[in-house]
């Protein structure tokens, strides 16, 4: 088991990594123009009034200082209070986070669910017509924006067809699966195409490698050959591709969020910047970060169990 | 009856109106325990031939446009393919030069050998499992149960082509069709996979086509030779009088230019030490990171404790198994490589000492020739633009002179002057070969080193870049250190041999000498392991290296 004793000692090089975020975001929150004080109180607050606010959040004082008050509150678990809802961000983000994940967990299982059959029915039947249809819809889907795909999914099978909520996320955990489905699809539909077209490159040398050469002159069927020697093979490279758009995603369910109305940290975020949260700006990028970080740490453990040769 | 016969087999290459014939009206026969030898050059057509008889042609632009191949009296050139399933893997198996490429690096060695099991003898999968420990045992692994759990990187390269005559042989194939076997291998390992093919024909009466461009490998193995030379079968025949007295002119070069033969003695007066030598190596240790934790790294000695000085005007020849640490220490001289601890001294620069000097004079005066021709070259420049570039950053010929010096280096190689406006694509392996060898002249250098440049070239060509590097050290003076793990060539290029085994040199002395009187066993080993092209001089037995299976794994665990 030694291949996997990296798992635990990959997690001490967070630590700098998630410090080094922590200053970026801090600094970068503070060089946003305008006054939280201010849009707080609104243009006709007094003096008195937004010194007092000021005061009450700690930001009259020099910005290393604010950096060390944010650092002592992260250390006793809390990331300070949010200027706008006046409650902790902690738990704030906490109600936020489980939309965002199961965005992102419908979006990835979607996906794969699209581009293992795609990439593999073009891999097969390579220059076909099967194989072009697969390839101009994955460069349709890179194409559009996630955004302009939701409307017309919305468009489609909420309004027209009617078999799917418009917008929302519901209580019970079928109608939150219902109202998953669209905005699921929607990020489905734009990483499936970056998925399908590595997968269907991998697969497509897989078939050609001397690795399939030698399985086929044992005699196995062309469907083993396949399956069993150039999907897994195929599928190594392509776990990282994953990973990094997971990533992206993460940050990128802002607007698809807004679309469908879906009460995530993206809609959180958006509302934080423009009300100049400093407090939910800070805590829901680091929340991100560190989602980011587990995606790819999480990667790399699927890597090694795919590749016995990785060795991290 | 012979079990195999392929008779005027044609296959031809088509793509839209372009029609190119590959091979022209073959027929050969194979009879029950017989290994029959075929041997030729790369593009000679005999892996296309063995493919054809597999049913496995490389492209649908390829077809068998005539002719047929039977098995055992029953016709199999055009079978539907559901049928040549049962004929593949089951009666005939086929194995490859290349065995890390060939078996799947993310399946265990085991399973990879039950899975033809299970699809040709239909058995359950625990079985398979259990039978593919029977069947790794008969092959020659020691610990079978282990290393059938294995995966294929976790071998040595001979345990890999094991490991695939295992896959090929599980289910017990009249025919092996071994494609190149040994030519990725060590000579000590390829006398042992060798030895075992011999043994298979006996244990099991197996069949054996083995495809080859080593006389000499034919010579100790096979009972029929046929010589294959663009798509035909020029000439064939029982060995003996095949090697004694061949009859077609190919047949005739090939055997001339073998380098297992004694046409010539070892070359030069063993050197004299006149002056400062031009290298000093004293006592150097290079070490890899190799694994473990961060608290215990683990560090692999690729070069433990050498010591060596070459003289202004040498040839040396350094000779070793992979894994000996020959390429390390070529690396470590030319300053690609941090040393470990030791000192190594270029024309009395001291490496270690004074880096940045050194580096600057070894990259004024030093130049590289790399073992692979084709991947050393930028694919985006013309040969005259690789060349021209080496002349500007050298700044040694002034630039309007340039494209005159491109002339006489592509002069000094052989190579003809129209070659300057081609791309690395559209040469040979020959041709790129050359090329490299012009651009490590541009430095105008008075070191070449060259790593195992002539190991992925065939013999004839081989030969010539042998001789190129002859002529061009005796007109420039040039001093060669020339890695190899083929002990024939250096015997007839270099006046001095140093054997390297284990990261240690074991021998040193004038070739002369260490070809015929070896004083420590391991060169003997390796001098008595390659195939000679005397059928009647036996391989002699390849010293047992008990690192050899195990080496992978040591780095591992």
């Amino acid at each position: 088991m030694h291949r996997y004793r990296f798992v635990l000692f990959r997690p001490l090089q967070f630590l700098p990594v998630l410090f080094g975020i922590s200053v970026i975001t801090f600094v970068l929150v503070r060089l946003i123009p305008g006054d939280p004080a201010r849009i707080l109180l609104g243009t006709r607050a007094t003096p008195t009034a937004l010194a007092r606010i000021r005061a009450q959040y700690g930001l009259d004082e020099p910005m290393w200082a604010q950096y060390l008050y944010f650092l002592k509150n992260l250390a006793s678990g809390e990331m300070g209070r949010s200027t706008l809802y006046k409650i902790d961000v902690l738990p704030l983000i906490a109600t936020r986070i489980e939309p965002t994940l199961a965005l992102v967990t419908m979006g990835v299982l979607l996906s794969l669910a699209i581009a293992v059959p795609f990439a593999a029915i073009s891999a097969r039947r390579q220059g076909r017509a099967a194989d072009q249809a697969v390839r101009v819809v994955s460069t349709l889907g890179i194409g559009f924006p996630p955004f302009w795909l939701g409307l017309v999914l919305i468009l489609l099978f909420s309004v027209t067809l009617g078999w799917l909520p418009v917008s929302g996320y519901g209580e019970t955990l079928g109608e939150k699966i219902s109202h998953l489905i669209l905005p699921g699809l929607t990020v489905a539909l734009s990483l499936s195409a970056v998925l399908t077209r590595s997968l269907r490159a991998g697969m497509i040398a897989g078939i050609h490698s001397d690795v399939a050469t030698a399985a086929r002159a044992r005699g196995l069927s062309e469907n083993a050959v396949f399956w069993r020697h150039v999907v897994p093979n195929a599928l190594v490279p392509t776990v990282n591709l994953l990973a990094v758009n997971i990533g992206w995603l993460i940050g990128g369910t802002v607007g698809v969020e807004s679309v469908f109305a879906l009460p995530g940290m993206g809609q959180l975020l958006v509302r934080g910047i423009f009300s100049r949260d400093y407090m939910v700006v800070q805590g829901v990028a680091m929340t991100f970060a560190v989602a980011t970080v587990l995606v790819n740490f999480l990667a790399d453990i699927v890597t090694v169990a795919l590749d016995p040769r990785v060795k991290l | 009856m012979s079990l195999l016969a392929i008779r005027d087999l044609e296959i031809r290459f088509r793509d839209g109106a372009e029609e190119r014939l590959l091979i022209d009206r073959v027929s050969l026969e194979l009879k029950k325990g017989e290994i029959l030898g075929l041997v030729g050059e790369s593009g000679s057509g005999k892996s296309l031939l063995c493919r054809a008889v597999m049913g496995l042609l490389p492209s649908r632009k390829l077809s068998v446009t005539k002719g047929h191949v039977s098995l055992a009296g029953r016709d199999i050139t055009r079978l539907p393919e559901r049928e040549m399933l049962d004929i593949r893997g089951r009666r005939i198996g086929m194995i490859f030069q290349n065995p890390t490429s060939h078996l799947d690096p993310v399946m265990r060695i085991g399973d990879q050998i039950a899975e033809g099991l299970c699809r040709h003898r239909g058995l359950p999968r625990a079985a398979a499992r259990e039978e593919a420990v029977t069947i790794l045992r008969q092959v020659g692994f020691t610990d079978p149960p282990r290393q059938a759990r294995m995966y294929a990187h976790e071998f040595s390269g001979g345990m890999r082509q094991r490991a695939m005559i295992a896959v090929a042989l599980a289910c017990d194939p009249d025919i092996l069709i071994a494609d190149e076997p040994t030519t990725a291998l060590d000579v000590t390992i390829q006398a042992q996979i060798l030895r075992q093919l011999a043994e298979l024909r006996e244990s099991r009466g197996l069949s054996i086509i083995l495809i080859t461009h080593d006389l000499g490998v034919v010579a100790q193995t096979c009972d029929r030779i046929a010589v294959m030379r663009d798509g035909r079968i020029v000439e064939e025949g029982e060995k003996r009088r095949l090697l004694a007295a061949p009859q077609h002119p190919y047949t005739q070069a090939l055997i001339a230019s073998h380098p297992s033969l004694p046409h010539e003695e070892a070359v030069g007066d063993p050197y004299q030490p006149h002056s400062r030598p031009l290298i000093e190596i004293d006592d150097l240790e290079v070490s890899f990171p190799a694994g473990g934790s961060p608290w215990a790294r683990r560090r692999f000695k690729a070069v433990d404790g050498v010591s060596l000085r070459i003289g202004r005007g040498e040839t040396v020849g350094i000779v070793g198994e992979s894994g000996s640490g020959k390429s390390t220490l070529a690396r470590t001289l030319l300053g690609l490589q941090p040393v470990t601890s030791g000192h190594v001294a270029f024309d009395g620069s001291v490496l270690t000492l004074e880096r940045a000097r050194t580096l600057a004079r070894l990259r004024r005066e030093a130049a590289m020739v790399f073992q692979d021709p084709f991947n050393a070259l930028n694919p985006r420049l013309t040969v005259g633009e690789t060349l021209a570039e080496v002349l500007r950053v050298q700044g040694k010929v002034p630039r309007a002179a340039i494209p005159a010096r491109v002339n006489e280096l592509l002069d000094m190689v052989g190579l003809d002057r129209g070659f300057a406006g081609r791309r690395p694509r559209s040469l040979s392996g020959g041709q790129c070969q050359r090329a490299g060898i012009a651009r490590a002249l541009a430095v105008d250098p008075t070191l070449i080193v060259a790593d195992e440049c002539v190991a992925a070239l065939d013999v004839t060509i081989q030969a010539q870049i042998v001789e190129l590097f002859r002529t061009l050290v005796a007109a420039q003076g040039l001093t060669l250190l020339f890695i190899a793990h083929d002990l024939a060539i250096v015997r007839s290029l270099c006046e001095r041999v140093v054997v390297m085994q284990h990261g240690r040199v074991v021998e040193d002395g004038p070739s002369a000498e260490v070809f015929a009187r070896p004083s420590h066993p391991y060169p003997a080993a390796l001098i008595a392991a390659i195939p000679s092209i005397d059928p009647d001089q036996p391989l002699a037995a390849a010293m047992p290296d008990p690192r050899s299976q195990t080496q992978q794994e040591g780095l591992l665990t």
